[in-house]
């Protein structure tokens, strides 16, 4: 035996600092200068990102949501009615910068800049009875909880937009310095992928999602190699092995081969992963160092009742996304958030979020839970994401970007009427940004006031799906590469089977607003 | 051929109360308690959800032994089992180290994916072995598991010459061939679960090149082989001696894995394998005293405490701390102070007292009916007003009459909250313990519970709110009524006779109402007879067919990793059902399972 102690684990020799909210913090400037090192070719356009952050529930009044209805100064018919749009409101006062009482934070933070930056956009509906879920958000509407009621449609599982931009080559057009096509994160799944992605094709399943930062980060950190880097990796091996029992003589099913294909398929994937290397050519996270803290270190024994700590743990999280795409080394995130950021002490599910549309206490403890969302996660993430310039051009990262915050319901739990989608970032100059839309019918009343004891109203208006086809072409993507069925947008359009639901929209969607959910949506193209 | 199973049939046509309840609301609740509805919709995995169509529960279960059940392709192993074979492999490689390993290889194993739980029900009974689906992050977790573990196993000349063997480090770096040949042998056997051929030996050995080798090289063969198919998947290719044909035998290694990873979540022992080696295992004889054998092993405890425990939780149940420090919560709970562990300690003592009767030759009506507790800790044991039970030897049994079974246990009793929550009781048994379909709510129902009423007890309040109209139909003779049969007990599940009234801002004591238990459960359809409360409930339910069926289809759905279907799948299940519906012990259910022939063979597709 020759030199039986070698140590074969990888030790990244250069590296810098990126700290963060807890375990590490980005140093803003830092980062700037590691984009000197970054080989994109001048006058290759930057790559668009996209990150999905979504909520549970919803359940916030308009009044608290949106800013007011005055400031929607143009209008314009579309899918059968008016639709309106404003330039979107920002006032300062005691340090504050309000949009409204939900969106708003710090005037050093919010700044008339980072409002510019930001689309908030409502009346945009989910056609049957999902109530509770979490495939919505993305697409896949099948990932229900079963609470609603089933839509009179084939209600199949789809891909979430996310991993049909992960797996397109339109959106990733080269991945030689991708980690990881995309961050599926939080205490359970927002995304859902085909077994086989990269045939687009085979069963569709829920991704695993990861909620520690330090793990997260781990997968999008590329190590540079060191002088003991010597031997490669054994996956061809690996990939040998299962085609050994692929292609062998002994008996096998068909469906046992499909399976083995796409477990070869992966194994490509994997290589294809381990031959990203740092330390130069397309990747700058050689030089950051790993941190040494997660975001399950924040977690205490009050972490359920302390928005405090939840906030921090999550600006954890938007640490690690924002070195992923300042790295290139990932370009899309998905986040589901579970919690409440709220110190209510007892059932938020039942005895806050249920009630919220029917007793103005439990509307007076949500809204400003939301408010503490959005000041401390979602504002972190696009204030840092806008803190960094893209080295591709075209303005900072944020720029090159979409974010987008959804919530599970519309202004009522269980209602997917009206659903706020808040956004940031133009994704590479797609959108127009700074603007209040609004897509309601005002003709066309959903739940009315006082309907079970709501003390809102609401009003249908387009289709949740023209939303996420809008997504995807402002990611670079056709319609012919993700429209299936009969009707455009991107998702199952199934359609309320029952006339007795709290869902406000049965029977309310006709040819004008499906006929035109492949187009992208009013207000919003630059 | 088809054979008629001795299983009872009690295909009733629904109740008429019912059906004029229903026609009175003229909602889409029809009303009919039916087989589990196909189709997890948006669930991970491919599990073959065509459980039913929603028709009557079925209760009688046809063999037509001609039809060839499906199975899952290429069954990948779940989490814990990849868990336990990895441990398990670390042990034999190097027996001294291995708690020490296994400990520091805990964090490798977060790299795979958890299961997901999984069940033709969106909330009950889900089992994470019917999560098929196979990731990215597995694939990548595998790999990076496999890489670590055969670091570890190479990390010192000393572990070396444990693992591969002193001639690995020895000087004479011409028997390196040899012995690498002999470890591949050796342990690939092992990890692989089947025989290693010289052609595999070949190839596990190609990332060592030629001899002499160091760390790396040995690092690499381990981890090659902790990466192949035979590792992360139930490889089967039937018994090559069978003759072609759409079902065929499993062969002995794949009769030993099939029985390793049912009853103990983990790769085959040494006996098994030599059964395998051997043959004995492709005998009548060698297989039955195998299948004893495993079913004795204390191992057993580790599948069956998922089984059930995954069978009979109550989702409903928040963590019991969750409200402490509120006024209503706090006056409830008086000088008891629940942690937030006791919802986990609640839930175990279901799972240990199957786990109890399974090991002491106890039947299945024994778990539905026991009066003896399992409290392993003095706050639950509190809330019974029992001693702590040991884990060993006799449990105390419970002093009051009126905790009688299963569904007096506070796992299915408390909430959480300061409030019980009748519905969702009901809710349980109906869909988890019985097998029923509840059709869902209609679209206007309230989801939320019951308020606590500063006048009515909390029966009157479900009662005022689902009574009438639209809710009726299902509430007033499906569900509702099995809740109300242990309203007996509060929100902490402790006994009451009355139901003390709150101020629901400051937690006063308004009052009190007498607590009211007795209804028309209905398990059955058309069956009007009255309950006192939850030792009636309890008897109607062992008497009826459902509730033994729902163990034949919650074991079937563990065992084979899918959800059955009753037009092909009748046989296996009736043979379970049969074992339960004759009283037989526990241990008789999962030995008739596995002397099955759907247990032992397979379809080639």
């Amino acid at each position: 035996m020759k030199n039986p102690i070698v140590d074969t684990t990888r030790t990244p020799s250069r590296r810098t600092i990126l700290r963060g909210a807890g375990g590490f913090t980005m140093a803003l400037p830092f980062l700037r200068s590691l984009f000197r090192h970054e080989a994109r070719a001048a006058g290759v356009a930057a790559p668009r990102r996209f990150v999905a952050l979504a909520t549970e529930h919803g359940a916030v009044w308009p009044a608290s949501m949106f800013p007011p209805d005055g400031a929607l100064t143009s209008s314009m018919t579309y899918g059968g009615h008016a639709v309106r749009q404003g330039t979107l409101p920002l006032s300062v006062a005691g340090g504050v910068a309000t949009i409204s009482p939900v969106l708003s934070g710090p005037s050093t933070v919010l700044t008339s800049r980072l409002a510019s930056k930001i689309n908030v956009v409502r009346g945009l509906d989910i056609t049957w009875y999902i109530a509770h879920h979490q495939g919505g958000h993305l697409g896949n509407f099948a990932q229900y909880n079963h609470d609603g009621a089933a839509p009179s449609g084939t209600l199949v599982p789809m891909p979430t937009i996310d991993q049909v931009m992960a797996w397109s080559p339109s959106f990733y057009g080269n991945t030689s310095g991708i980690r990881e096509r995309s961050l599926v994160i939080g205490g359970a799944s927002l995304s859902a992928g085909w077994s086989s992605p990269s045939t687009r094709s085979g069963q569709v399943q829920l991704l695993n999602a990861e909620s520690n930062s330090l793990t997260l980060f781990n997968k999008i950190f590329v190590p540079s190699a060191g002088p003991t880097e010597v031997r490669p990796p054994i996956v061809d091996l690996v990939r040998e092995d299962y085609l050994r029992l692929r292609n062998g003589n002994r008996r096998l099913s068909t469906e046992d081969r499909r399976r083995l294909d796409e477990h070869v398929a992966r194994l490509d994937e994997l290589q294809r992963k381990l031959s990203v290397t740092g330390g130069g050519g397309g990747s700058a996270c050689g030089t950051i160092v790993t941190p040494t803290m997660s975001n399950s270190q924040v977690r205490g024994s009050d972490f359920g009742r302390n928005p405090t700590s939840q906030a921090q743990y999550w600006r954890m999280i938007n640490d690690v996304i924002v070195a992923a795409f300042a790295c290139d080394t990932s370009r899309i995130a998905t986040v589901r958030i579970e919690n409440d950021f709220s110190t209510y002490a007892g059932d938020w599910h039942q005895d806050v979020a249920h009630k919220a549309a029917t007793t103005q206490t439990a509307e007076n403890t949500l809204a400003p839970a939301s408010q503490l969302f959005f000041q401390g996660v979602f504002l972190d993430l696009i204030s840092k994401l806008d803190a960094v310039q893209d080295p591709g051009g075209g303005g900072t990262l944020l720029d090159q970007t979409l974010v987008q915050w959804t919530q599970e319901s519309g202004p009522i739990t269980h209602d997917p009427i009206d659903l706020p989608v808040v956004t940031a970032g133009s994704a590479g100059g797609f959108f127009r940004t700074g603007n209040l839309i609004d897509y309601r019918n005002m003709t066309k009343v959903g739940h009315k006031l006082g309907q079970d004891g709501s003390l809102i109203q609401t009003n249908v208006g387009l289709v949740y799906n023209q939303w996420l086809g809008t997504v995807l072409q402002a990611m670079g993507l056709a319609r012919t590469e993700y429209e299936t069925g009969d009707y455009a947008g991107y998702g199952c359009l199934c359609l309320s089977s029952s006339a007795t639901s709290w869902y406000a929209g049965h029977n309310k969607y006709g040819t004008p607003e499906l006929s035109v959910m492949g187009e992208i949506l009013p207000y919003l193209k630059a | 051929m088809k054979e008629a199973m001795t299983s009872r049939t009690v295909m009733r046509a629904p109740a008429l109360a019912l059906v004029l309840a229903l026609a009175a609301s003229g909602i889409a609740c029809t009303g009919t308690i039916g087989v589990a509805p196909g189709g997890a919709a948006g669930n991970r995995g491919g599990a073959d959800a065509s459980g039913g169509n929603g028709g009557p529960t079925v209760v009688k279960f046809t063999c037509d032994a001609s039809l060839a059940p499906p199975v899952i392709p290429l069954r990948r192993l779940s989490h814990n089992q990849y868990r336990n074979t990895i441990i398990d492999l670390v042990a034999f490689a190097t027996p001294a180290d291995a708690l020490t390993l296994a400990a520091t290889l805990e964090s490798s194993f977060a790299q795979l994916p958890a299961d997901s739980r999984i069940g033709p029900d969106a909330k009950f009974a889900r089992f994470f072995r019917l999560d098929q689906a196979v990731q990215q992050a597995h694939i990548d977790g595998g790999f990076a598991v496999a890489r670590e573990v055969a670091a570890a196993l190479t990390a010192s000349a000393a572990r070396i010459k444990t693992v591969i063997g002193a001639c690995a480090t020895d000087a004479d770096a011409g028997n390196d061939g040899a012995c690498l040949d002999t470890f591949i042998a050796r342990f690939g056997e092992r990890a692989l679960r089947r025989p290693i051929m010289t052609d595999d030996v070949t190839f596990y050995r190609k990332p060592a090149g030629a001899p002499p080798f160091d760390a790396a090289d040995y690092a690499d063969v381990i981890a090659l082989l902790l990466s192949a198919p035979d590792l992360m998947y139930l490889v089967e290719h039937g018994d090559d001696a069978a003759p072609g044909g759409t079902r065929v035998p499993l062969s002995a290694y794949e009769l030993a894995s099939q029985l390793s990873y049912q009853f103990w979540q983990t790769m085959p022992d040494a006996a098994l394998l030599d059964a395998a080696r051997t043959g004995a295992l492709m005998t009548q004889a060698g297989y039955q005293a195998q299948v004893d054998r495993v079913l004795a092993d204390p191992r057993t405890a580790r599948a069956m405490a998922e089984f059930f425990g995954q069978w009979l939780e109550n989702i409903a149940l928040e963590p019991l701390d969750s409200r402490a420090g509120t006024p209503v919560f706090d006056a409830l709970a008086g000088s008891f102070k629940p942690g937030p562990d006791l919802r986990a300690r609640m839930l175990d003592e279901v799972t240990d007292s199957a786990l109890y009767y399974l090991a002491g030759g106890g039947t299945f009506a024994d778990v539905i009916g026991s009066k003896k507790s399992f409290a392993r800790t003095a706050d639950l044991a509190t809330l019974y007003g029992v001693p702590v039970w040991d884990g060993n030897g006799e449990p105390p049994s419970f002093t009051d009459d009126a905790r009688v079974g299963l569904l007096t246990r506070a796992a299915f009793l408390a909430t959480g909250s300061a409030n019980t929550r009748p519905i969702m009781k009901g809710v349980f048994i109906r869909k988890a313990l019985l097998c029923d379909t509840i059709p869902p709510p209609p679209g206007n129902a309230a989801a939320n519970p019951p308020p606590l009423s500063k006048e009515s007890s909390t029966r009157q309040v479900v009662e005022s709110l689902t009574g009438a109209g639209i809710c009726a139909g299902c509430h007033t003779t499906v569900i509702n009524p099995l809740g109300f049969a242990t309203e007996n007990f509060d929100a902490l599940g402790r006994t009451r006779t009355a139901q003390t009234l709150y101020d629901d801002v400051t937690g006063h004591v308004l009052g009190s109402v007498p607590v009211d238990t007795r209804t028309i459960p209905a398990i059955d359809e058309g069956d009007t007879r009255m309950s006192a409360g939850a030792g009636d409930l309890t008897r109607m339910i062992q008497e009826s067919a459902k509730l033994n069926a729902c163990f034949a289809r919650q074991y079937f759905r563990f065992t084979f990793g899918r959800v059955e279907s009753d037009a092909v799948d009748g046989c296996a299940l009736g043979a379970i059902m049969d074992t339960v519906d004759q009283g037989q012990p526990l241990t008789s259910a999962l030995r008739a399972m596995a002397l099955h022939d759907s247990f032992r063979q397979r379809s080639f597709r």
